[in-house]
């Protein structure tokens, strides 16, 4: 896996970093006061470094029978540097930082990937970069934004406007209650599905088996 | 006959005898801009491998091409990210167009073939991948595969490897290819290479046609400017360096000196000798014996030869315009009354003294060892023959009755007056001797120029250029260079493969920081057998994955494609240097492993060598089979033997030449009045080259020699009139306009281009000037002489 490059790994690779660096600025996001506008959503995403924020994600994937499920930290540490600790069930640390992206796994050797070869991530990190300091405009270059639901429950999609990022990544949607981000959720296109549990959404205590119903209700939240 | 028809008849002969050899020529001769015909023959290994290899196999064909931006750097950020966004986007168009191009064997920017295992190569990947000979592949192994692949797919990998892990669920295709890792890679900027500071796109690329083809390399140099030009974006430039661009730029620069040195050449001699002779009808005749030279000197080394080096046209044509001077001894001799057949007979003696003492010096040449050198040598041996054959006896037939006596004239008047009327100066030649030999003794810096880039033509700047990208494309230094011979390809595999072990340990050591070899792309067909062998059954696999994925969260019958895989690599037969032609493979080991004469030598390159005599032990250690080169003290090594080589040749020479002039004249005293300015000369250029910072290589050596022949020429004139006032005249007229012609001759290479020749004509010049010299100061008429030793002049 030190080995990236191959075209058919970028799409997925993008869409990891798109989430991760979602993830933290959704962690943050605040909207307050009663009739919500998508700008002031996304104005309340600016956040300063670091912070940081739990996390559970479940990857559904053709592959597989069940979904994998990890729990742990986000920590977002500037423009070009995110870290994702796995606590549950095993140990994993991974880092983005600049071009290079390295996971360590406990009892083995850190192994370490460039971004060289997917250049097209380093726009998107750069974009999103303009996301965490509340550049609005940026952002909407790069996706079509979308809001739904009220400032109580609240769902934002956002649909790759670039045709190379499309064809990896269908849509993003974040969802939230209230002033509190709970969801992320990133389809891809090739029908696998990541779901990332955020904040207090994270907190929450998992059933032995939990499933995409399960991921789904914690998403949406309890009803108010 | 009368004398109109015999002038008649006579120019009719030669001048068909002109025209046949010149037919001759036209159909046969073959011009090469081959630097190594100007190469010392190689003797031992290292040596070949330096001057056969390194410039004739695959590693030469390749071009480098880099890609640099006008408009970059006018302005910071964003335009500076436009040019880098044109930079990748031309080379991606510009490696897409010429992959379409056959005449390009293989194109590589960093959109790198090797990024995939081919797709002929992936059933090959267990046998490829050192796997097999550590594990088997049972329950055990493939449970603990498999619960590493499902923690990848919750990890960032995810993307990455999720498509491969049906067929390959223990990432043996990402292993193989992590062996193929080049040891060090150019960075990647929008998907292809770019050198360090991300101001140039790089690219490499393999032409079909040989390196020294110049002929066939410029049509492809052409091609890929006409590609690069119709892809492009407009502001970015293209920079092609490598061992072809370097023979088509010295081919046209060579050609281009040649063409320019002889218009300057011919402009300047008919100048002079309008200026000597007043007479239109003199030039024209006095050209035709160096017509007559340069075609003779063609026709022979085309028919020694058949393939001439530009250069030693280049070189040649501007020796042989020494030639000139044997019709200006006729001119200047000649006297109203006196036939010009009577005045060639008379300085025939001393003409062919100086043409047989000149071939003799060449003849030396011939036996150097250098191709070029003796294709020089031939040229002139031949050419100087013609020439004074042509004076002796087909010239005078031409002549008309001659009006003045040239000895008259003001310029020889006054250079006689004044030589008589300076002192014998006796202490003048051992005191600029012992100068000469203190200013060589004494005075620092290097006397010899050991590096053989410098006698290759190509300047320096291009040559540091292509040393800098090299560098930058991630190709290993090149001083020190493993080979391991074996007598068949797999032979140097397997042996390769015991001396990787070894070389690890150095590597892990820090004596070396890397090595690449033909083992490491592809394993020998014993290891790829044993690899094999440990393959499981069918139905062993089938159950042994059946158990490791029982607790696992795959998908039952995920990974059908990875049975069906290992069932087709159980029948695969080895994969061999042959197999992988045609595949991105083949440049790789293409380059590492060499045929030659039945048996195989694999290469292998070293980078960061720290401890050069650990690596050497390691070398010593092994069967005799591993050598260690140091590519830097071969060349040096070849370099010094040839010099010796060539300075056992003059010496030769020039005792060759004082035994002809000795034989000739009869006299020790005379052949030492003859020789000696020339002798002095000679020290005395070398240690004006020596005192200006001139560290002295061949070409100052052939042209020390040549310059001696000249002195040779002046000497014996000087000497055989010594005793007649009114001959030493004329003799002073004929060598005045020699040494003048000769001046201006090598004045012309003194300028040009090209080091060597410039090396020529610096030395040519400082030796005329000091030959004429010495030569009219030392060979004067002595009044305590006997007159009965003096010549015989003409009336």
């Amino acid at each position: 896996m030190r080995r990236p490059g191959l075209a058919a790994m970028r799409g997925a690779l993008r869409a990891l970093t798109l989430a991760l660096t979602l993830t933290v600025a959704c962690a943050h996001a605040a909207p307050s006061g009663e009739g919500l506008e998508l700008d002031t959503l996304l104005r309340g995403l600016a956040r300063p470094v670091p912070s940081s924020t739990g996390f559970v994600e479940a990857r559904f994937s053709a592959l597989l029978t069940r979904p994998l499920v990890v729990s742990g930290t986000l920590e977002y540490l500037g423009p070009d540097a995110l870290v994702r600790t796995v606590e549950q069930p095993y140990r994993e640390r991974s880092e983005i930082r600049g071009d290079t992206v390295t996971v360590e796994r406990q009892g083995e050797p850190a192994q370490s990937f460039t971004l060289q070869r997917v250049p097209e991530i380093r726009s998107l990190l750069a974009s999103f970069a303009a996301l965490l300091s509340g550049n609005v405009a940026a952002l909407e270059q790069q996706f079509e934004l979308d809001l739904h639901g009220d400032a109580r429950r609240w769902t934002v999609g956002l649909t790759p406007r670039d045709a190379s990022v499309h064809q990896h990544i269908r849509s993003i949607t974040v969802s939230g209650r209230g002033s509190e981000p709970r969801c992320l959720t990133t389809f891809e296109a090739n029908d696998d599905l990541t779901i990332l549990l955020l904040t207090r959404a994270a907190s929450l205590s998992l059933p032995a088996e939990p499933d995409r119903a399960w991921f789904d209700a914690q998403c949406r939240g309890p009803s108010p | 006959m009368d004398s109109r028809g015999r002038t008649a008849l006579v120019a009719i002969l030669w001048g068909g005898l002109v025209g046949l050899c010149a037919a001759y020529i036209h159909a046969t001769l073959r011009v090469s801009g081959d630097l190594r015909l100007f190469m010392p023959t190689p003797r031992t290994r290292a040596e070949r491998l330096i001057l056969e290899e390194v410039s004739e196999g695959p590693a030469s064909r390749l071009l480098m091409v880099a890609l640099s931006d006008a408009e970059s750097g006018r302005g910071a950020g964003s335009s500076r990210d436009g040019a880098v966004e044109r930079l990748a986007e031309s080379s991606q168009r510009l490696a897409s167009a010429l992959r379409s191009d056959p005449a390009f064997a293989l194109v590589a920017n960093g959109a790198d073939p090797l990024a995939t295992i081919p797709a002929s190569l992936l059933p090959y990947r267990y046998l490829l991948s050192p796997t097999l000979d550590r594990e088997r592949l049972d329950a055990g192994y493939l449970h603990r595969q498999l619960i590493e692949r499902e923690r990848d797919l919750s990890s960032p990998a995810a993307g990455l490897l999720e498509p491969w892990l049906p067929s390959d669920p223990t990432l043996e295709t990402l292993k193989v290819l992590e062996s193929w890792q080049p040891p060090r890679e150019p960075q990647l900027i929008d998907g292809v290479w770019f050198d360090e500071r991300g101001s140039e796109a790089l690219m490499v690329v393999e032409t079909a046609a040989g390196a020294f083809d110049p002929l066939a390399q410029r049509i492809v140099l052409e091609k890929l400017r006409a590609h690069f030009a119709a892809v492009a974006a407009p502001s970015v430039r293209l920079e092609v360096t490598g061992p072809g661009a370097f023979s088509v730029l010295m081919q046209s620069r060579s050609e281009a000196d040649a063409r320019l040195a002889g218009i300057l050449d011919t402009a300047g001699m008919v100048a002079l000798l309008l200026l000597a002779y007043r007479s239109l009808r003199y030039v024209v005749l006095g050209a035709l014996p160096l017509a007559t030279a340069g075609i003779a000197a063609l026709a022979a080394v085309t028919a020694l030869f058949g393939t001439v080096h530009g250069i030693t046209l280049a070189f040649g044509f501007t020796l042989i315009g020494v030639a000139i001077d044997y019709p200006i001894f006729i001119l200047s001799h000649r006297l109203p009354g006196v036939s010009a057949v009577e005045t060639a007979r008379s300085v025939w003696t001393t003409l062919a003294i100086a043409v047989v003492g000149l071939c003799v010096a060449y003849v030396a040449f011939a036996l150097s060892g250098v191709v070029g050198l003796a294709q020089l040598a031939c040229f002139n041996v031949a050419g100087l023959a013609a020439a004074g054959l042509s004076t002796r006896y087909l010239l005078p037939q031409l002549l008309p009755a001659e009006p003045r006596d040239h000895g008259e004239s003001r310029l020889p008047a006054r250079l006689a007056d004044l030589s008589g009327r300076i002192p014998p100066l006796r202490w003048l030649a051992p005191a600029l001797a012992l100068a000469s030999v203190a200013a060589l003794a004494w005075l620092p810096g290097p006397l010899w120029e050991n590096d053989l880039g410098r006698l290759t033509p190509v300047p320096a700047p291009l040559l540091q250029r292509y040393a800098t990208l090299q560098q930058e494309l991630g190709q290993p230094d090149v001083r020190y260079l493993m080979t391991v011979d074996g007598a068949t390809a797999e032979q140097v595999l397997a042996r390769e493969e015991r001396l990787a072990g070894a070389l690890g340990r150095l590597v892990a050591r820090q004596a070396v920081s890397g090595f690449e070899d033909a083992a490491r792309y592809l394993p020998s067909a014993s290891t790829q057998e044993r690899r094999r062998a440990a393959l499981p059954g069918e139905t062993e696999l089938r159950a042994a994955l059946l158990e490791a994925s029982r607790d696992t969260a795959f998908r039952a019958g995920l990974f059908a494609p990875f049975l069906a895989d290992i069932a087709r690599a159980r029948d695969l037969p080895p994969l061999t240097p042959q197999r992988v032609a045609g595949t991105p493979l083949e440049l790789s080991i293409g380059s590492l492993l060499i045929e030659r004469e039945g048996s195989w030598t694999g290469l292998v390159t070293l980078t960061g060598v720290r401890d050069p005599a650990a690596v050497s032990r390691l070398a010593a250690s092994s069967d005799g089979a591993v050598r260690l080169i140091d590519l830097e003290q071969a060349s040096n090594g070849l370099v010094a033997r040839q010099r010796a080589r060539i300075l056992r040749s003059i010496a030769a020479a020039a005792l060759l030449l004082a035994l002809v002039v000795y034989a000739a004249l009869r006299s020790v005293r005379r052949a030492a009045r003859v020789l000696g300015p020339m002798a002095l000369t000679t020290l005395l250029t070398l240690a004006a080259l020596h005192a200006a910072g001139v560290a002295l290589n061949l070409f100052h050596l052939v042209a020390l020699v040549l310059a001696a022949g000249l002195g040779l020429d002046y000497g014996l004139f000087f000497e055989r009139s010594a005793h007649d006032p009114a001959g030493r005249r004329r003799t002073l007229h004929a060598l005045t306009v020699c040494a003048a012609a000769a001046c201006t001759v090598f004045a012309v290479l003194a300028s040009s281009t090209l080091p060597v020749l410039r090396s020529i004509g610096v030395t040519v010049v400082l030796g005329v000037i000091g030959n004429f010299g010495l030569a009219l100061l030392l060979v004067r008429p002595e009044r305590s002489l006997a007159c009965s030793d003096a010549t015989p002049s003409p009336p």
